[in-house]
């Protein structure tokens, strides 16, 4: 059983005076749990080997699509390869953050890799901020957590100038480029994430701002611009799938861009295929039965309970857990049925005295950097809580 | 816990005892106002950082709806700064107005060869100057050396086209490259993704 430490729940207001307004959830519940998971260190020292060994092996996996052509494979747009293959190339295109959904790692059960949120990772301001804040208030040893998370990303957007490891020579490089930070008008709680980053980066020592995408302009020779301004670096908070299959025409011109380095993206395009479901079943290939996966197909498993995701789905959508006999044991709906399906074996989540399940979220930034977790049901949708965790 | 970095190695040094303090309303703000123009903000949020014993620059400011002052001092702490200690600041700033010995109000030429300027000298330079300072008043504000020196009070001359720009309400946003394209997902999200999500 999980062992959970009760705690005083931070009020509303100041949530919202952080720039945290996502804090209630549809049904009037509180979307971050008033309680948190206690982890030993030798937990928390193995959630951070493992998000690092399996980056490494993301990295490998990665090369093995390039080098076999296997984009349509793992479900990539077609007009996204051109770019995915010349981001990989360069090292200037740095993966800036991702998070590793992992189950296990926490009551003597093993840590099994979900799935990789490598382009559009949320939860930063809960696993960064919020949880951080809850154990100030309650007067908690402010040490006892495994969040590195803010600092990791201030050295990391320093090493999109230096591209390697010391972020000293970053003021001494840094010729001034100019930093957009982007989401799609409408939702708050992408709008928030990406203000985070922005100000992260102005931290960082960049000049940054702020605008909706369809605000910017995009040109094969202009680059982009936002109010007359051409800036170099782009962050958005946009999945690149959706901007190969819904803004076809922006696809192009973002390779073009790319191409001509007239800017570079963040994350970069290859983190796509980090991203895709598809790879579960890539890395199973290469790396079978490594302790750290599940076995993984793109056709249902023979006699064994599996989960049915979609390669692009988020947030549970149109995930189902099916029984060794076929049946299925649970479903949520969602708009991703008509994507390709990897089968990935069930493995049963940590769960607490109320059955809630819990599943981790491990950030890398350049390394394992921040933990944090998330309770509910047996498929986690977007009506499961955050959780924040002490370390004792 | 050999490896892993913990939150508090580094808080006080870094932004987010800031955003503990203030949080991101006053990043928030700038882009509010490109949408509803006619709304201006009252207050300001001001990061000042001390360059060298006992002189400052303006790092970043932000409009907001109350006034914040955040000081990063030369040993790495980070303080707000309290109405009490601004009050003081800025009597004894009028009082240096008065006599002319305010770096503020000195033509350039006149400046004793500048390190900087004091913190009294830099709240007034900042977007903050204008309300905390309100009562000094036209002694300062009208005076044409202090539009001309504000600017000294910024850590660099980006920070300061940064700042007057984003507390400009009029700024104007016409295009300018003929080439580009815009309006992408103007309407909004297709795969609706709802809040409290661990997301994509």
């Amino acid at each position: 059983m999980i062992q959970l430490q009760q705690t005083k729940s931070l009020d509303k207001h100041y949530l919202e005076e952080l720039g945290f307004v996502w804090h209630t959830d549809s049904d009037e519940s509180s979307y971050i749990a008033d309680r948190l998971v206690v982890i030993s260190e030798e937990e928390a020292e193995a959630y951070y080997e493992a998000g690092n060994r399996l980056y490494e092996m993301f990295i490998e996996a990665g090369e093995h699509i390039i080098k076999n052509n296997l984009f349509h494979e793992i479900g990539i747009p077609f007009n996204l390869v051109e770019l995915i293959k010349a981001s990989w190339e360069s090292e200037v295109h740095w993966h800036l953050y991702g998070r590793f959904d992992l189950a296990g790692g926490i009551d003597n059960q093993p840590i099994k890799l979900l799935e990789f949120n490598a382009d559009t990772p949320t939860a930063l301001f809960e696993t960064a901020i919020i949880q951080w804040a809850i154990l100030k208030k309650n007067s908690l040893n402010e040490e006892g957590q495994f969040n590195g998370l803010y600092e990791a990303l201030i050295d990391n957007f320093k090493r999109l100038v230096t591209l390697e490891e010391s972020v000293d020579a970053f003021e001494e490089r840094y010729e001034g480029w100019k930093f957009l930070f982007t989401s799609i008008k409408g939702d708050t709680e992408e709008e928030q994430t990406v203000r985070l980053l922005q100000h992260i980066a102005t931290e960082a020592g960049y000049e940054t701002q702020f605008a909706y995408i369809d605000e910017i302009e995009f040109g094969k020779e202009s680059g982009i611009v936002y109010e007359g301004e051409t800036y170099e670096l782009w962050f958005k908070l946009i999945p690149w799938e959706d901007i190969a299959l819904e803004e076809p025409d922006l696809a192009m011109i973002l390779k073009d861009i790319v191409l001509d380095q007239k800017a570079i993206i963040f994350n970069p395009a290859y983190t796509l295929m980090f991203q895709s479901k598809g790879m579960l079943k890539i890395l199973w290939d290469l790396f079978p039965n490594d302790p750290l996966l599940l076995e993984s197909s793109f056709e249902p498993l023979k006699n064994q309970k599996q989960v049915a995701k979609p390669i692009f789905g988020r947030e549970g959508g149109s995930v189902s857990i099916l029984n060794a006999d076929g049946t299925t044991e649970a479903k949520i709906e969602g708009g991703y049925a008509n994507h390709k399906m990897v089968y990935q074996a069930y493995t049963k989540l940590p769960t607490d005295t109320e059955g809630s399940s819990y599943q981790a979220g491990l950030f890398y930034v350049y390394e394992s950097c921040a933990l944090g977790f998330r309770k509910g049901g047996l498929i986690l949708d977007n009506m499961s809580k955050f959780v924040g965790h002490i370390v004792r | 816990m050999k490896h892993i970095k913990k939150l508090s190695d580094y808080a006080v040094a870094t932004g987010v005892g800031v955003l503990l303090a203030a949080g991101l309303s006053g990043c928030q703000q700038k882009s509010e106002e490109s949408q509803q123009s006619s709304e201006i903000k009252k207050g300001a949020f001001v990061i000042i950082e001390e360059t060298a014993p006992g002189k400052y620059k303006i790092k970043d400011e932000f409009p907001s709806d109350e006034t914040r002052i955040v000081l990063k001092q030369l040993d790495g702490t980070e303080k707000v700064l309290t109405q009490e200690e601004m009050a003081l600041l800025m009597k004894e700033e009028d009082a240096k107005i008065e006599n002319g010995t305010s770096n503020l109000t000195k033509p350039k030429e006149e400046q004793v060869a500048s390190q900087g300027m004091s913190l009294g000298e830099t709240i007034l330079a900042s977007a903050a100057g204008a309300m905390v300072g309100a009562w000094i008043g036209n002694k300062l504000f009208g005076n044409q050396n202090y539009q001309n020196n504000r600017q000294a009070g910024y850590k660099s001359p980006s920070t300061y086209s940064k700042s007057a720009n984003s507390f400009n309400k009029n700024a104007n946003s016409a295009k300018s490259t003929p080439k580009g394209k815009s309006g992408f997902f103007g309407g909004g999200k297709s795969t609706s993704s709802s809040s409290s999500s661990f997301g994509g």
